[in-house]
């Protein structure tokens, strides 16, 4: 069913990436979480997150992907879509029975072990966090099935999936059309065990609780591999002041000082979730280098993309350091202005 | 926005979920020794979810309860005496006797009974809700319901209505997996309940519900949601039943494994809740243990009284068949 | 209030019906009406017209076509506090909420040791006679009557149907009232002032001295034909209308059977398993020893009701159907 006859064919354009099953990850729990009642964040139910997939395969397919592995959640998201292509070679890679965020890091590890050419993430910065804790610097394609959404892509799924084929199909090179994200590396008690794509966050709050930050006041600081004063969320707060890019080798350090005004030096108004403005009192800003290590000390709650996850006790501290060690994000509108130029799918 | 939950009510929720977890184990013992009547069906396992969100009500405020209702009878407040008394079918029970398991109630606690009906709490809270906004009287129904029950006519018709009219009611889906004895993915086409709030206009939200924290953080918004006059939510609460659907043992029957049901035990909302505790110095061990002691001993108080009631009188037989 | 003192006019059944309702809004603060079009349209028979213009859109609710969740509502709210009005349009809609009506709404008192009241007052629509064919036109009474918790009331003229709605609203417990389509437009007397017919006390239509017809619903009309039918042939009938099924006045009826010595009940209802043989048990139980005869029955044959009108005429129980039976059980 490919639209080209050169889609797939490598031996007419020539061959520049490295040929390899398509991966993809669909956090059935993306979209759903308490931020749907203290935001206005947008829900994505599975049959929506399903129908997704489906274009994106379609995409894949129509580019000249041929082979498919995916983490099978129980709900059947990626299985369910890809029922629809019978023609299509496609196997479960793991078993996602735990129904929590280590079905999607054991996926990462298998789809690594597997040669993955790319993989296609769906789901948040949340979901593209545990990924990349199983496979950090993996050939990401995210697509946006979340709550805040800095790292996926926002575009269309067929074209995101197009992408995916014509990397899987070795037109392309993942090198010449991505870039590596950066990272935030955590290390609590001096042990390296952690990491956030986007924003880090030390709040006073005690625990890790529902997960999003429902509590601004108690926000400490904020790191920021990325500040965009186009986005929600952490990324917003820094970029509302002090915009740092993708591509800079800087990043953003926030410190907060809650209710006490006295102290502070801005005083912004960021949506700090979709729907959600919120006034912060911030006390100090620093545009930091890459490496240089953050100490962040209990007791208190760090969150990492937009999730609280970890509990810092008193006597406990976390370091953070700011890398370009990130996976390595694919521009799509480069993929496709790419396979445009090589003609694949002119038929 | 959700303030910093505070120690009391941390302890608070400890103390309720503990007290569910004696009882109804001492319950599910009494009646696989045939000493309480009937069926009984327990909440072990689940705590966290009525824990979480019966902190956020007071006494006015309504409940509709499930056949697995006990849990959610003592978070709100219900007291073992009366509560073993009934589960005897003693006149001294919070029905008389005349309910037992599946039926019992306390109106002065706002409980609008458990119930022998699956699905039969929907439409009693949205019309609670109802009556509550009728009234302005301030008050927030809540009603509890299983993942089974998703599946009834009755919760779409009450859903859709308190969409409908913005009514202050809390659809909390305490989804353990399990239609009685059925997976759910052989009773229903998708996992998330959450997912069906679109269709009836409120916020469908999912929470940890072995999560005490995360389940009182997230019913905290949806009560303030309701009794603000912003309409209905349902919240979703993952969780786990750790005996059977009837009794502690049950029918012995397969259709679950027992590495499945020792998975979800080390999630165990109780020691996950202690452990928390602990760390965070809320309560010592030694601490811990007393609320346990003294619940233990409340339970055999309890049962003493069940025991030394009478059982009603036979001139009560058609009493209260009508006001 | 003597009745006496009442000032009464002619008004057709369905007014009767608004009027009723009415009085009861205006002296409960915490009534209001729910149902399926009660409130934009007035009641798919009008009998809520005006309702929503003098009471306003926070005491008059249309409600989404879930007959569920229209029990539900008023279960929840009475536990509540309120006393609902609730509208089941048609009776056969009963199928739709049998769980609400009877585990829940009938059940809940008791279940809860007395420890609550659900003063709810539903209204429904039953009978055959226009052609709206087996889902819209049955009779249903026996369902409900074998619930203890319920309350059922017939109202046969718009004297009843004013006075019985007033009754069932005041009693805390759920009351059905179920009303007759083809009554709509008979006309009768009724005052304008607010009045109770008491829950439970049947109503001695006529009097008479040798035989007894129990009559329910619209079939106290046809009695009153039949009666002078009967009286050509020397029957002198006395008709009661039990008005109340639910508690039941046996007391009338046995009293009226023990001087006439015979009875025949109707009801428009499926004869088979029908209210009247309950009636029939408790007049052999009471007076078995004052009976001259076999109690007869009159009631609609064993088949859902047709949709033709030369079908449905055949269907429904009418005078000539009573005299007949009266004239086989009289061997005359």
């Amino acid at each position: 069913m490919s639209l080209s006859k050169h889609a797939g064919a490598t031996s007419n354009t020539g061959s520049a990436g490295s040929i390899g099953p398509v991966g993809i990850v669909a956090n059935p729990a993306s979209g759903k979480d308490v931020r749907r009642l203290v935001a206005r964040a947008s829900v994505f139910d599975n049959q929506e997150k399903q129908a997704i997939v489906g274009r994106a395969v379609i995409g894949a397919v129509a580019a000249g992907a041929t082979e498919f592995v995916y983490l099978n959640d129980r709900h059947g998201i990626v299985a369910n879509a890809l029922a629809e292509h019978p023609h299509v070679n496609a196997r479960s890679i793991l078993e996602g029975d735990t129904m929590t965020a280590l079905d999607t890091i054991s996926a990462a590890r298998a789809m690594k072990e597997a040669g993955c050419s790319v993989v296609m993430t769906l789901g948040g910065d949340g979901t593209n966090r545990a990924f990349t804790l199983g496979w950090p610097d993996a050939p990401l394609i995210p697509i946006s099935t979340g709550t805040n959404n800095v790292f996926p892509n926002m575009g269309e799924a067929t074209v995101a999936g197009a992408a995916a084929g014509i990397i899987a199909s070795g037109l392309v090179s993942v090198a010449e059309v991505s870039r590596p994200h950066k990272l935030i590396e955590v290390s609590i008690d001096g042990e390296r065990d952690d990491l956030a794509l986007i924003d880090a966050v030390l709040t006073r709050e005690r625990f890790v609780g529902a997960r999003a930050l429902l509590s601004p006041e108690q926000l400490a600081a904020i790191l920021l591999t990325r500040a965009d004063p186009a986005s929600v969320g952490m990324a917003a707060v820094g970029g509302l002041i002090q915009p740092v890019k993708h591509s800079s080798s800087k990043a953003l350090l926030l410190k907060l000082c809650g209710d006490n005004e006295a102290q502070a030096k801005h005083k912004i108004k960021a949506p700090i979730a979709p729907g959600l403005y919120t006034d912060l009192h911030i006390e100090d800003i620093d545009v930091i280098g890459l490496d240089k290590p953050v100490i962040w000390h209990g007791p208190g709650v760090l969150a990492f993309d937009g999730e609280r996850e970890r509990t810092l006790l008193p006597n406990q501290y976390a370091t953070l350091k700011v890398t370009r060690n990130g996976p390595k994000v694919v521009r799509i509108s480069k993929v496709m202005r790419k396979a445009a130029a090589k003609g694949c799918f002119v038929t | 926005m959700s303030t910093q939950i505070s120690n009391d009510t941390l302890i608070d929720m400890h103390r309720r979920m503990v007290r569910i977890r004696l009882f109804e184990e001492t319950a599910g013992k009494m009646m696989e020794d045939g000493k309480i009547p009937g069926a009984l069906h327990l909440y072990v396992g689940e705590e966290a979810v009525a824990g979480g969100v019966m902190v956020h009500l007071s006494d006015e405020d309504q409940i509709t309860s499930t056949h697995r209702g006990h849990g959610h009878l003592i978070a709100k407040g219900g007291e073992f005496d009366q509560m073993f008394a009934e589960l005897y079918g003693r006149s001294t029970g919070y029905c008389k006797g005349k309910g037992g398991s599946m039926h019992i109630s306390n109106m002065e606690l706002g409980i609008l009974g458990a119930n022998g009906i699956v699905g039969g709490g929907p439409p009693i809270a949205m019309g609670a809700a109802f009556g509550n906004k009728f009234l302005k009287n301030n008050k927030v129904a809540v009603c509890f319901f299983g993942d089974g029950a998703s599946n009834e006519g009755s919760f779409h018709e009450a859903a859709n209505m308190a969409g409908l009219y913005k009514l202050p009611v809390v659809f909390v889906c305490e989804n353990n997996g399990f239609g009685e004895y059925t997976p759910q993915a052989n009773h229903q086409a998708i996992v998330d309940v959450a997912d069906r709030a679109a269709g009836y206009g409120m916020p469908g939200v999912i929470v940890d519900g072995m999560d005490a924290v995360a389940v009182y953080e997230a019913a905290g918004e949806a009560v303030d949601r309701a009794r603000s006059g912003k309409g209905p939510t349902l919240l979703e609460c993952k969780t786990y039943r750790f005996f059977d659907h009837v009794g502690v043992r049950g029918m012995g029957l397969t259709y679950r494994s027992d590495e499945e049901v020792e998975r979800w035990k080390k999630r165990d909302p109780i020691l996950l809740m202690e452990e928390r505790l602990l760390e965070q110095k809320v309560l010592s061990a030694e601490q811990i243990k007393a609320v346990h002691d003294i619940t233990s001993e409340e339970v055999l108080a309890g049962i003493k009284f069940a025991e030394e009631s009478p059982f009603p009188d036979p001139s009560s037989l058609t009493e209260d068949v009508y006001a | 209030m003597a009745e006496a003192q009442l000032k009464p006019r002619t008004l057709p059944y369905v007014s009767a019906i608004t009027e009723g309702v009415r009085a009861v809004m205006l002296e409960q603060p915490t009534a209001f009406v729910a149902g399926e079009d009660v409130a934009g349209a007035g009641g798919v028979y009008g009998y809520y017209a005006g309702i929503l213009d003098e009471f306003g859109p926070e005491r008059v609710y249309d409600t989404p076509i879930s007959e569920e969740g229209i029990v539900g509502l008023g279960v929840g709210s009475a536990a509540a506090g309120c006393r609902p009005i609730i509208d089941m349009m048609f009776m056969d809609f009963l199928g739709e909420c049998m769980d609400e009506v009877a585990n829940q709404m009938a059940k809940m008192r008791y279940m809860f040791g007395g420890r609550t009241k659900l003063p709810i007052t539903m209204l429904t629509m039953a009978g055959a006679g226009m052609s709206l064919a087996a889902q819209h036109s049955q009779s249903l009474e026996a369902w409900i009557c074998h619930l203890p918790g319920l309350k059922v009331v017939m109202p046969t003229t718009p004297y009843d149907a004013k006075g019985l709605i007033i009754a069932a609203a005041r009693d805390d417990n759920p009351v059905i009232v179920v009303l007759n389509k083809m009554s709509l437009a008979i006309k009768g007397e009724v005052p304008e002032e607010s009045y109770e017919i008491p829950l439970g006390k049947a109503n001695i239509v006529r009097p008479g001295t040798n035989y007894t017809i129990v009559a329910m619903g619209r079939m106290m009309h046809e009695a009153i034909k039949a009666a002078d039918e009967l009286a050509k042939l020397g029957v002198d009938a006395e008709i009661i209308d039990p008005r109340t099924l639910q508690p039941f006045d046996t007391d009338t009826v046995v009293e009226s059977v023990r001087k006439t010595h015979r009875a025949l009940i109707v009801h428009e209802a499926v004869r088979f398993g029908g209210f009247g043989g309950e009636i029939v048990a408790q007049i052999q139980e009471e007076a078995f020893d004052y009976l001259d005869a076999p109690i007869a029955r009159v009631g609609a044959p064993f088949s859902p009701v047709p949709f033709s009108p030369a079908l449905e005429k055949l269907y429904i129980p009418n005078a000539d159907n009573i005299v007949a039976a009266a004239k086989k059980q009289l061997g005359l």
